[in-house]
């Protein structure tokens, strides 16, 4: 070592500063041999100008051209485990209460369903009385919308054997309306989120 | 209300995780973190700002739009710069270009499209004198590295400017470790010639 310089891998290892058995004989070369320390110093000299060198940023609006043409797709499950996390309070206290709030409302509604399951008998007289009555006003109120705008003669047609289609083609058209209002209320809930 | 996550305080792993969720913020973090880097080495290798930055927003459309095949055990930005650095390769090799313009485009018409084309190579430095040294070297180094091979190019930046280690760098690129030691060696070799034209005689750079 002492009769020869270093090689440009020794240079290398010293510039990488890297650590090890080999290193020690070259670094005690370096000091003692004025031209292989110019030899590294000259070295380090360009290795730090490269480390000296920035990032260069690419124009303001780059990330959002990128984003206009990568696809997000988020899965069902997220958003639903999204929404149920934003009902959760952030601190220790309020998730607590909640949690209190939520065993008293479930042990109230057990309490109702039990005892609305020893009263069966009670409740399915009261809903169909309800029911006959719910029914009887609704073909009354559809009945007389009916004679207002066709005439009685359309009210008798229907009534001997129309009015169930009816009843039931209501029934469908208010179940889609139902559905539509929901999905576009899920849509606008993706879209708050999204932004 | 449960708290907003943090995303800039996340490692790349989650982000990414974040990202394969479909969050929106998760794809917007990373951008955020490797632009610069990304759009630095693409922008080093090809020397056009313009075409730079289509070839960036190529590399990361590529990558956010697969980022469900990430697989984990490879680092984010190690699969970033392999993209970059191949869009970069596919680039100059249809175009053979390897010629520097760091005062602006080459293919800029008007002065106008130069100046909106150059880029500030001493952005950080404090004085005037030291923003006239800067870019001297600043703008000698780069032309050094533009002279160099690409693949002499890509390794060094990734070695010296992303501080990437000789195994990432090899699995970054597909090149064997041996190759890649060469390339930086020879790629240093150069540069220290190129630049012994910038400094006087018995000078140091700055």
């Amino acid at each position: 070592m002492e009769h020869r310089h270093l090689l440009p891998d020794e240079i290398d290892q010293l510039l990488d500063g890297e650590a090890g058995f080999g290193v020690a004989p070259l670094q005690a070369h370096v000091d003692a041999c004025p031209a292989c320390r110019a030899e590294l110093a000259e070295a380090r000299q360009v290795v730090s100008a490269l480390e000296r060198l920035p990032h260069l940023a690419p124009f303001p609006l780059f990330a959002d051209r990128v984003m206009a043409q990568v696809q997000v797709f988020e899965p069902w499950h997220v958003t639903a485990l999204d929404s149920i996390k934003r009902w959760v309070p952030a601190s220790r206290s309020a998730r607590l209460v909640g949690i209190g709030a939520t065993s008293v409302f479930a042990l109230l509604i057990s309490v109702a369903a039990v005892w609305t399951a020893v009263r069966l008998d009670a409740f399915l007289f009261f809903f169909d009385l309800a029911g006959q009555r719910a029914r009887a006003a609704l073909f009354d109120a559809v009945g007389s919308a009916i004679a207002n705008t066709f005439g009685d003669a359309a009210v008798d047609a229907l009534r001997t054997g129309g009015m169930p289609a009816v009843v039931g083609i209501t029934g469908f058209l208010a179940l889609v309306v139902l559905a539509a209002v929901g999905l576009r209320a899920v849509l606008a809930t993706a879209r708050r989120r999204r932004t | 209300m449960a708290p907003s996550l943090d995303l800039a305080n996340l490692p790349d792993a989650d982000v990414v995780t974040l990202a394969q969720q479909g969050r929106e913020a998760a794809f917007r973090e990373l951008l955020r973190r490797y632009e610069r880097p990304v759009f630095s080495l693409i922008f080093r290798m090809v020397r056009d700002r313009e075409i730079s930055e289509d070839l960036a927003q190529d590399t990361f459309i590529k990558v956010l739009n697969h980022i469900d095949k990430y697989r984990p055990e490879f680092k984010l930005s190690s699969w970033l710069f392999k993209i970059a650095n191949n869009v970069a390769i596919d680039h100059l090799r249809k175009r053979q270009l390897d010629t520097i313009s760091i005062d602006g485009s080459p293919h800029a018409a008007s002065a106008a499209e130069v100046e909106a084309t150059s880029f500030d190579l001493a952005a950080r430095q404090e004085s005037a004198l030291d923003e006239m040294e800067a870019r001297e070297l600043g703008s000698a180094i780069e032309r050094a590295i533009a002279r160099l091979r690409p693949e002499y190019r890509s390794c060094i930046m990734l070695r010296h400017v992303e501080g990437r280690s000789y195994e990432e760098i090899a699995a970054t690129l597909d090149l064997p470790l041996g190759t890649v030691k060469t390339y930086i060696h020879r790629a240093r070799h150069e540069l220290r010639e190129a630049l012994e034209h910038v400094k006087g005689p018995g000078q140091r750079l700055p």
